[in-house]
């Protein structure tokens, strides 16, 4: 059984583990480069008064690496491709074949040859997105200890969360295959599902995984203040800032247009906004999370799409439980 | 009679489809040792029948029981007894024979790989040639010699002649006949083709409109059935209860009758009948008529 897992799906496993393999080639020649430009460690260049080398070095990165954020935001597909290619084949190809009559009439019970397959193909893609995220996380360390880790080409990318993802992937291209029985409509429906699952889950739930810390301060005389979001800062450029605004002295939130009135009414005092602002008691405030609760947001993630895998599975396994095909 | 002395044994047994029923109400036993024929049209039941059999679909009405298990628990021991070839004989078309082999040897309690080489040799099958590069014929007959290498004491084949051209069928037959006299195994096989089962088989179960119409041993059916020639009648033949099938001409009536050989009436002239002629008239029978004696479908063996 386990040479058969082996020799039916070593197609699979190698094409996508060449595709890991080139990506981790390619990051690796191209991110020792962009660590070089920080011999010692990007983390002495954190802050605004860096030295002049820092300085350089950050000027470098920017201009010479500034393309890692696209090439990263197309890279969190390799999650999906990872658990989709796997998936997707597992119960459809043997459906549209009609070898499921064969594979599930030797001496292997249906649900023994089930475990091994999701057993196997299931460690594979984990094992695979393991690999690819943790060369992910290496390549963006200098970015991560200068920006945070809390952007979608950061987040998404590094730690517990591809290999969640992908292991969705797996999950609801098996389930897809099992049910529509080709294996080609079940990547399609995967990928939906996919990208459905990841936009609700970073825009909507991630922000409130945890309660967001809230800071509150009086707008200062001499801040560059702007009418749409105030300009504050937690002070750690590594938070992941969730909002920002305004109160009045009274404590009820500015709306835009309310802020917007404010601002031409400044513009016709001739006094600049900041100090518009400062006079009346207007408070900014900003929520966010705070950027140590990185792993734990991280562990809810992949809680989240490691939870919704086994419920699709299970779905499979009652499939298979049932004997319907 | 104890269950080993029947090879497959149902009762009740139906599947139903969303709302369409594929098999119902399907109560009869095929005895060990015999070769049995599942004969029916197109869209019958024919497969369902058989995947029930072999445990690959669960039944929604009544039950199946195979070698005195229920192929339900899906048990390696249960697995390792049944050999299956389903229709057009499904192969992992990208695995070399040598492969499909090794596959057969690691999934199965016992394979007899020598068996599955000495078949394959004589009938100079390369093993190093992937499987979908071979004719239909000699897949076929991989796929034959995959599930005779279980040693199965029951074979079950779905259509297994009917993507074959003429010489490749008659192949497919000796070396399967070939096997049986060897072996003594139980074979169960469905056809939609008459002709080629008078040779092999001794048991017949004709299916036609999700149901048993006829079912029991070849020699004793044949018997128990006769054609009647006389006057052309209009009385209503039905009712007689024997009559399985009447053609007009314009002055003779043809019966076919089940009455187990009951002297004819005056003016009526019997002769024996077919087998292909048999289970046509059984096929041609629109749905839900009954011959009183065809009902009962369990049949002695």
């Amino acid at each position: 059984m386990t040479w058969l897992t082996w020799r039916q799906h070593r197609a699979e496993m190698l094409t996508l583990g060449l595709l890991v393999a080139t990506i981790g080639a390619f990051l690796l020649a191209v991110g020792l480069q962009m660590h070089s430009l920080f011999p010692g460690g990007a983390g002495q260049c954190v802050g605004v008064d860096v030295s002049e080398t820092c300085s350089t070095a950050i000027r470098r990165l920017n201009e010479e690496h500034g393309y890692a954020s696209k090439m990263l935001n197309l890279f969190s597909l390799v999650p999906f491709l990872i658990g989709a290619f796997f998936g997707a084949p597992l119960v459809a190809r043997e459906l549209e074949a009609g070898t499921w009559q064969f594979a599930w009439t030797q001496s292997v019970p249906r649900m023994r040859w089930l475990a091994v397959k999701l057993g196997a193909l299931g460690l594979a893609t984990a094992v695979l997105a393991g690999v690819f995220s943790a060369v992910i996380t290496w390549y963006r360390q200098p970015m991560d200890v200068l920006d945070g880790r809390f952007g979608a080409d950061a987040f998404d990318l590094e730690g517990l969360a591809p290999a969640g993802y992908a292991l969705f992937a797996f999950a609801a291209a098996t389930a897809a295959g099992a049910l529509l029985r080709r294996s080609l409509p079940a990547i399609a429906i995967a990928l939906g599902a996919f990208l459905a699952v990841r936009v609700l889950v970073a825009g909507w739930l991630r922000p409130n995984f945890q309660e967001p810390q809230r800071l509150v301060e009086l707008v200062g005389a001499d801040d560059l203040a702007d009418p749409g979001n105030p300009r504050m800062s937690t002070g750690n450029p590594l938070d992941w800032t969730i909002a920002t605004g305004y109160v009045d002295s009274s404590g009820r939130p500015l709306s835009l247009y309310d802020s917007v009135a404010m601002y031409s009414a400044a513009q016709k005092e001739g006094v600049k906004f900041g100090a518009y602002l400062h006079e009346r008691g207007v408070q900014q405030w900003v929520e966010y999370q705070p950027a140590e609760r990185f792993w734990t947001f991280q562990l809810v993630e992949a809680a989240i799409f490691g939870g919704l895998a086994a419920a699709l599975l299970a779905l499979v396994v009652w499939r298979f439980k049932r004997r319907v095909f | 009679m104890t269950a080993t002395e029947y090879a497959l044994r149902t009762d009740g047994l139906g599947k139903r489809y969303r709302r369409t029923w594929a098999l119902r109400d399907c109560s009869l036993s095929v005895p060990t040792g015999r070769v049995t024929a599942l004969v029916g049209p197109n869209g019958a039941g024919k497969s369902t029948f058989l995947r029930l059999a072999v445990g690959l679909l669960a039944p929604t009405t009544g039950s199946v029981e195979v070698l005195g298990e229920s192929p339900a628990t899906n048990t390696p021991q249960v697995l390792s007894r049944i050999g299956f070839l389903a229709q057009d004989h499904p192969l992992y078309k990208h695995f070399t024979v040598a492969e499909l082999l090794r596959l057969g040897r690691s999934c199965n309690l016992r394979f007899d790989q020598g068996l599955a080489e000495r078949r394959l040799a004589q009938l100079e099958i390369p093993l190093d040639r992937k499987a979908g590069a071979l004719s239909g014929g000699q897949q076929a007959q991989v796929a034959l010699a995959l599930a005779l290498a279980k040693r199965p004491d029951l074979l079950v084949l779905d259509e297994p002649m009917a993507s074959l051209d003429p010489v490749a069928r008659l192949e497919f037959l000796q070396a399967l006949m070939g096997a049986v006299a060897a072996d003594g195994m139980t074979v169960l096989f469905s056809s939609h083709v008459v002709p080629e089962l008078e040779r092999v088989c001794d048991h017949l179960i004709v299916l036609n409109h999700s149901r048993v119409t006829l079912a029991g041993d070849i020699d004793s059916l044949v018997d128990e059935h006769r054609l009647l020639v006389g006057p052309r009648t209009t009385a209503d033949l039905d009712r007689a209860g024997t009559v399985v099938e009447a053609t007009h001409s314009e002055r003779h009536t043809t019966l076919l009758v089940r009455d187990g050989g009951l002297p004819a009436a005056p003016g009526w002239q019997s002769s024996p009948v077919g087998l292909e002629d048999l289970v046509l008239a059984y096929l041609r029978r629109p749905a839900g008529t009954e011959v009183a004696p065809t009902a009962r479908t369990e049949v002695p063996a």
